[in-house]
């Protein structure tokens, strides 16, 4: 392999990631799209969209072996292919994601919708925002980029506690929510990693661009005391419920 | 005598001056020649920077997106209408590969598809950028004559062609239900009279059946004076208007419904005369349309400021009243057909939902401006400005 074809086939590999990352984009917004609107046929798509996805997956990875195993790059080159190979990583689990959230659309759709939801798909577009800044980063190899856009995790993460903390309210006044509550719960849970995914991406590519190695982060998102909170209002539900007993 | 060295040296120097006098003469050729060839060469890339230059214009002049990329996939055209239909900055894809500035894979793969193996077609995608959008996109292989291939994509907007159709349905519904909900009141009126009603429920029943007829009436009138205004057909009569007269005229046929509702209604009017040009009948309705808003959302025991107030050029006739307000969400949409800000109390204060969008047609027929201020539970204020 000559070296303009090494160059050629790197680029083409860092064009593949970007089409996987712009699939798993469109994964994630009609998986929510889906959610909204109950709409089955649509959450059907996203499940087939993994397909194209698992492709590019496995064309990347085989593409960035052989390059290593070829060519022994040095540097920049190296650290390029060493973050695509963590990135892919990270794409694959946010079509997991969307794929998981289809799952739940599908089983949810014939239930009667709690309320309207607002702040899942606000979490949706935020992470979608974050997955879609993260790829800029890469496609413009932009560092400084790349350290500014984490920081929007915590508002995915506070969306997440405000989510989990109302459906717990929904879940101890009505049993009868509970199906579709936890349910929501774990949408929620998925947005909020896919965010964290989404940061992953950008440490890589600040590492890509700078050389400098850095522990990944590893989110935790506290809802100890909203936990709590909720095992005091399902307490409060029983007692009522006991007592409204005849 | 000549020493045959000295002979040698003669010869040697006369063949070095014959020798160097062709070369030079040799190398100005070829010097003059280059410098020719450098002209030509410019003249020609002048003229190639011209038509690149011209033929970039043309495609920045189209309303449609453009993108060419070239045998190796990379962009060598992307036109003003892609950027912003595409939402990208301008000079950033172009010598790259699309997928680096424009995040959609159906694009991508349908232009790569198109150049690698010579499939073309039209699709309808969606975009989910900054903003979510419907696209229309048609690729093409465009073969060059010396051989190489290169990709045309055509990318046309029709995120506005889709809202305005669901615009249409949800007008095409509105009017039917408007039609259809006093119609079937009045069908079982008749009927029940149809049946031998009589006496005082008969009275009682043909009361409400004029009722509704003068409802279905007006809402058909107001209809058709808006599909006349929006196509453009609706006969202006312009003339001189004295908005003054016209304002206290208005005011002063409205005061007996206003006493009746128990609202105090007062015109605020300038002395003399404010003149505009314009369609006196036309302007009427505006002024009674408004009235109309005022009397039917304002509460027994509130007021209306009904007048016209004047600034050099310009004439602002304006109706403000103390009532609920309208919800800051809702302002945006009052001027739109059949927008009512809450169902329920609007039908029974007996309002089509069409008068505001007349009245913003009118105004801007005269080439005025409306505009509304509120704030709830103090009231709102719409102001039609004219100028003189």
């Amino acid at each position: 392999m000559a070296r303009e074809n090494f160059h050629r086939i790197l680029n083409e590999t860092q064009q593949d990631v970007l089409r996987m990352g712009s699939l798993v984009e469109e994964a994630i917004t009609k998986a929510v799209d889906a959610l909204a609107r109950s709409d089955i046929a649509l959450a059907e798509e996203i499940l087939n969209f993994d397909d194209y996805i698992d492709d590019l997956n496995v064309r990347i990875e085989t593409n960035c072996l052989n390059l290593l195993a070829l060519q022994q790059p040095m540097a920049s080159d190296l650290r390029t292919i060493a973050a695509m190979l963590d990135i892919i990583i990270d794409l694959e689990r946010i079509g997991d994601h969307a794929c998981d959230i289809a799952q739940i659309t599908k089983h949810l759709a014939n239930e009667p919708q709690l309320k309207p939801m607002i702040d899942i798909p606000r979490m949706a577009a935020r992470a979608r925002e974050m997955l879609r800044e993260a790829l800029d980063a890469f496609a413009n190899r932009d560092a400084t980029a790349a350290h500014r856009i984490p920081a929007k995790d915590d508002e995915v993460d506070r969306l997440y506690r405000t989510v989990f903390k109302e459906l717990i309210e929904f879940m101890a006044k009505d049993p009868k929510a509970i199906n579709r509550g936890s349910n929501l719960i774990l949408v929620a849970l998925y947005l909020e990693r896919i965010a964290d995914h989404a940061t992953n991406v950008c440490e890589r590519v600040a590492y890509m661009v700078e050389g400098v190695p850095k522990k990944l982060k590893r989110s935790v998102v506290e809802i100890n005391d909203v936990a709590a909170h909720g095992d005091e209002l399902i307490r409060a539900a029983r007692v009522e419920g006991a007592t409204g007993a005849p | 005598m000549i020493s045959p060295f000295l002979a040698a040296a003669v010869a040697l120097a006369i063949a070095f001056i014959i020798a160097y006098w062709v070369t030079r003469r040799r190398l100005e050729a070829v010097r003059a020649e280059l410098a020719a060839a450098t002209d030509r060469a410019a003249v020609s890339s002048d003229s190639d920077l011209a038509a690149m230059a011209r033929l970039s214009a043309l495609l920045d002049a189209l309303p449609v997106g453009v993108i060419v990329i070239d045998d190796d996939a990379r962009v060598v055209a992307f036109n003003a209408g892609a950027t912003e239909i595409l939402g990208v900055q301008a000079e950033r894809p172009v010598g790259r590969a699309l997928i680096e500035s424009v995040r959609s894979y159906d694009l991508d793969r349908r232009l790569l598809a198109a150049l690698r193996e010579g499939v073309e077609g039209t699709a309808d995608v969606p975009l989910h950028a900054a903003s979510d959008r419907n696209l229309r996109i048609t690729t093409k292989a465009v073969h060059a004559a010396d051989g190489s291939t290169e990709a045309i994509a055509i990318v046309e907007d029709l995120t506005r062609v889709r809202d305005l159709e669901a615009m249409r349905r949800d007008f095409v519904s509105n009017v039917s239900h408007e039609l259809r909900t006093p119609l079937s009141a009045m069908k079982i009126m008749i009927e029940t009279l149809q049946s031998g009603a009589g006496g005082e429920a008969a009275a009682g029943f043909l009361r409400s059946l004029a009722a509704e007829t003068d409802r279905m009436v007006v809402l058909v009138e107001d209809l058709l004076d808006l599909a006349r205004l929006e196509s453009g057909k609706l006969d202006m009569r312009f003339g001189s208007v004295d908005l003054v007269e016209l304002c206290r005229d208005v005011v002063a046929s409205h005061l007996p419904r206003a006493r009746r509702l128990g609202i105090s209604l007062l015109a605020t009017l300038p002395d003399g005369k404010v003149t505009i040009i314009g369609d006196r009948d036309k302007l009427v309705q505006v002024m009674v349309n408004l009235l109309d808003n005022a009397l039917r959302h304002t509460p027994s025991g509130g007021h209306i400021d009904a007048g016209l107030s004047s600034a050099p050029g310009l004439a602002t006739l304006y109706v403000k009243d103390d009532g609920p307000g309208i919800p800051y969400d809702a302002l945006p949409h009052i001027f739109e057909r059949f927008y009512v800000v809450d169902q329920s109390r609007s039908r029974s204060a007996g309002g089509t939902g069409l008068g505001l969008a007349i009245v913003k047609h009118i105004v801007e027929a005269h080439g005025g401006s409306v505009t509304v201020e509120s704030e709830l539970n103090r009231g709102t204020t719409f102001r039609c400005t004219f100028s003189i």
